[in-house]
């Protein structure tokens, strides 16, 4: 009540706004920012947080066992390898995705906030690109956030820091690169889904179940074809493509009688399917904003 | 320069014309866009902001074309949605400020521009809650905050009144009123209310089946179209012809007579005619000179109430 009685006396009413306005750019920062807190559930309440932040430690989780074991002083032992913590992850990396794109683009079209954004300085393709920003730099602190932990708690719990540094420091860029792929790709994907739906629970199972029956069907293909098709069968599953590019960049190949070896492709083939597949969840994405009516 | 110009401009659907060739021009101040519920308001509304592509025809809005300028158009006007627009999880401080940054307001300013807009419409300590517990009237405060924050030249108010008790009503349009006298904002608000754009607004804009019936300043509405009820004993036909011959607008039945006020006035042509065709004169009244009159065969009020 206070507040309102000191309104009273000091409430000028409505006052003209004199001071700066900034760029277009600013603004899809600003919405960026939104979108990036959001997908962490920030500034909400602590159950929009639980999900994110927990998958989000728990894709970290491989890399402290890792940590853990170097530090014991078991040399030469490295349970998990930075060419397959994708793979360790990939169903972590699934649920974050399913969990988190409904939220950046459900939300908007569930309580109808869409004409608020459309109605302002922003263009609705500068909203898509803002959303999209968001989700892919969300993603990348299940990706590269837990690959750079790891490699550089290997390189502190060593013998000697330097040593490892200058042994390893090729994978800095695989790190990086698959890091950046693997995010803008998963992003894409579940933001054209989660775009088809205001409802949040139809989204996450129409995330979830394309990746996991197209696990299944690939691997479907790649173990009971002996032929091209057969081998064709791994660009079936997100996962196969992710672990072939991952592979691929870190110059690694697969282990013996996985899929990737099965299917025995170049690796920069995954890579450009990847991107491909990238390019086109974005456009598609790109465009359902442009046409969407409200 | 008029606030918003339109040319032909044609909004259709498949099977569906939600605006047929709409010519208007309305200068700045505050304007009632007035038409029964599927007249083609909303859809008016949402093609000025270029939210929805016209179908034919131009628009100009603060002299930018709808068409090409939009984001110019948009970076300089708010809009109040008519549904509900808000996040039941956000504050409304948290909300405002967001849009506001949105809308190319530095951070901190975005801050204080909230407190300030949110605090012009009335909300205060109820802010810091989440929306999804506030009443129909504090969401509509909110969505009008929103509307104003970033300080626009011009906001349209999309049914601001929707769902709101008596009460909430007039401090709506309280608030509508000194936004747009008070502080120089034009203000476009569209109604199914005659009563409400009358009250607020100093012109308005008649729509029917997405068709202009009638455009102009609301005191001109009023002030030719009152009318006198006059109430005879014998034969109200007689007079009013009698009236008619003296060159009044009057149409009489039964012990009934009503007696345009256009211009000159009619009281002393009504007493001598009483007089001339020897009738009781029992009762002369003016009555209530309100747009619903003018209006009411077009637009039922009650029919798309609270829809």
């Amino acid at each position: 009540m206070s507040e309102r009685a000191a309104g009273s006396i000091y409430d000028l009413g409505y006052r003209r706004y004199e001071g700066r306005r900034l760029g277009r750019r600013d603004a899809v920062l600003a919405l960026y920012i939104h979108g990036l807190r959001a997908s962490f559930g920030l500034g909400r309440r602590t159950r929009s947080k639980i999900f994110p932040i927990g998958l989000a430690i728990v894709a970290a989780v491989p890399a402290f066992v890792q940590i853990m074991i170097a530090s014991i002083g078991v040399d030469d032992l490295d349970i998990f390898r930075a060419e397959d913590y994708y793979g360790y992850i990939q169903v972590i990396l699934v649920l974050f995705v399913a969990v988190v794109a409904p939220e950046l683009l459900g939300r908007d079209a569930r309580h109808a906030t869409l004409p608020l954004y459309f109605s302002r300085g922003l263009s609705r393709s500068e909203y898509a690109w803002a959303r999209y920003g968001a989700m892919t730099t969300a993603l990348l602190s299940l990706t590269l956030l837990p690959q750079a932990i790891m490699f550089l708690g290997n390189a502190l719990v060593g013998d000697s820091f330097t040593g490892y540094f200058s042994d390893e420091w090729k994978q800095i860029g695989p790190i990086i690169g698959s890091g950046i792929a693997i995010s803008a790709l998963l992003a894409a994907i579940a933001l054209i889904i989660a775009a088809q739906t205001p409802r949040r629970a139809f989204a996450t199972v129409g995330i979830i179940a394309p990746f996991l029956l197209l696990t299944f069907i690939s691997s479907a293909f790649v173990f009971n074809l002996e032929n091209l098709v057969g081998r064709l069968g791994i660009f079936l599953s997100p996962f196969g493509v992710m672990n072939g590019l991952t592979h691929w960049m870190f110059g690694a190949s697969g282990r013996a009688g996985d899929d990737l070896m099965r299917a025995d492709f170049a690796g920069g083939w995954y890579f450009l399917f990847a991107l491909a597949l990238t390019l086109v969840a974005v456009a598609l994405l790109q465009r359902h904003y442009r046409r969407r009516s409200l | 320069m008029p606030l918003i110009e339109t040319h032909g401009l044609t909004k259709r659907y498949p099977g569906v014309t939600a605006l047929d060739t709409l010519d208007i021009s309305v200068e700045p101040g505050v304007i009632g866009l007035v038409g029964a519920n599927g007249a083609g308001k909303s859809t008016l509304i949402k093609v000025l902001l270029g939210l929805l592509p016209a179908t034919r025809g131009t628009a100009r809005v603060l002299d930018l074309d709808v068409r090409s300028e939009g984001r110019e158009i948009r970076e300089r006007v708010g809009y109040m949605p008519e549904h509900d627009c808000l996040p039941p999880d956000l504050s409304a401080t948290e909300f405002v400020a967001h849009l506001a940054q949105v809308s190319g307001l530095p951070r901190v300013a975005a801050r204080e521009r909230t407190a300030e807009t949110l605090r012009h419409v009335g909300l205060y300590e109820e802010r810091y809650r989440e929306m999804g517990g506030y009443s129909t009237g504090m969401k509509q405060r909110v969505k009008l905050a929103q509307a104003l924050v970033h300080d626009p030249r011009l906001i349209f108010l999309d049914e601001p009144t929707n769902g709101l008790d008596p009460a909430g009503r007039e401090e709506m349009l309280d608030l509508v009123k000194r936004t747009g006298r008070d502080f120089g904002i034009a203000v476009l608000m569209s109604s199914h209310l005659l009563g409400e754009i009358e009250r607020v607004c100093d012109s308005l804009v008649v729509i029917d089946g997405g068709k202009l019936v009638r455009a102009g300043e609301v005191a001109e509405f009023t002030a030719t179209l009152g009318s006198l009820e006059v109430e005879v004993e014998g034969d109200a036909g007689a007079l009013a012809e009698a009236l008619t011959g003296r060159g009044f607008e009057a149409r009489g039945e039964g012990f009934l007579a009503h007696v345009g006020l256009n211009g000159a006035d009619p009281y002393d042509a009504i007493r001598d005619c009483v007089v001339e065709l020897e009738m009781g004169l029992v009762r002369l009244e003016q009555r209530r000179q309100s747009l619903e009159d003018i209006f009411r065969p077009d637009s039922p009020e009650g029919e798309a109430d609270g829809v």
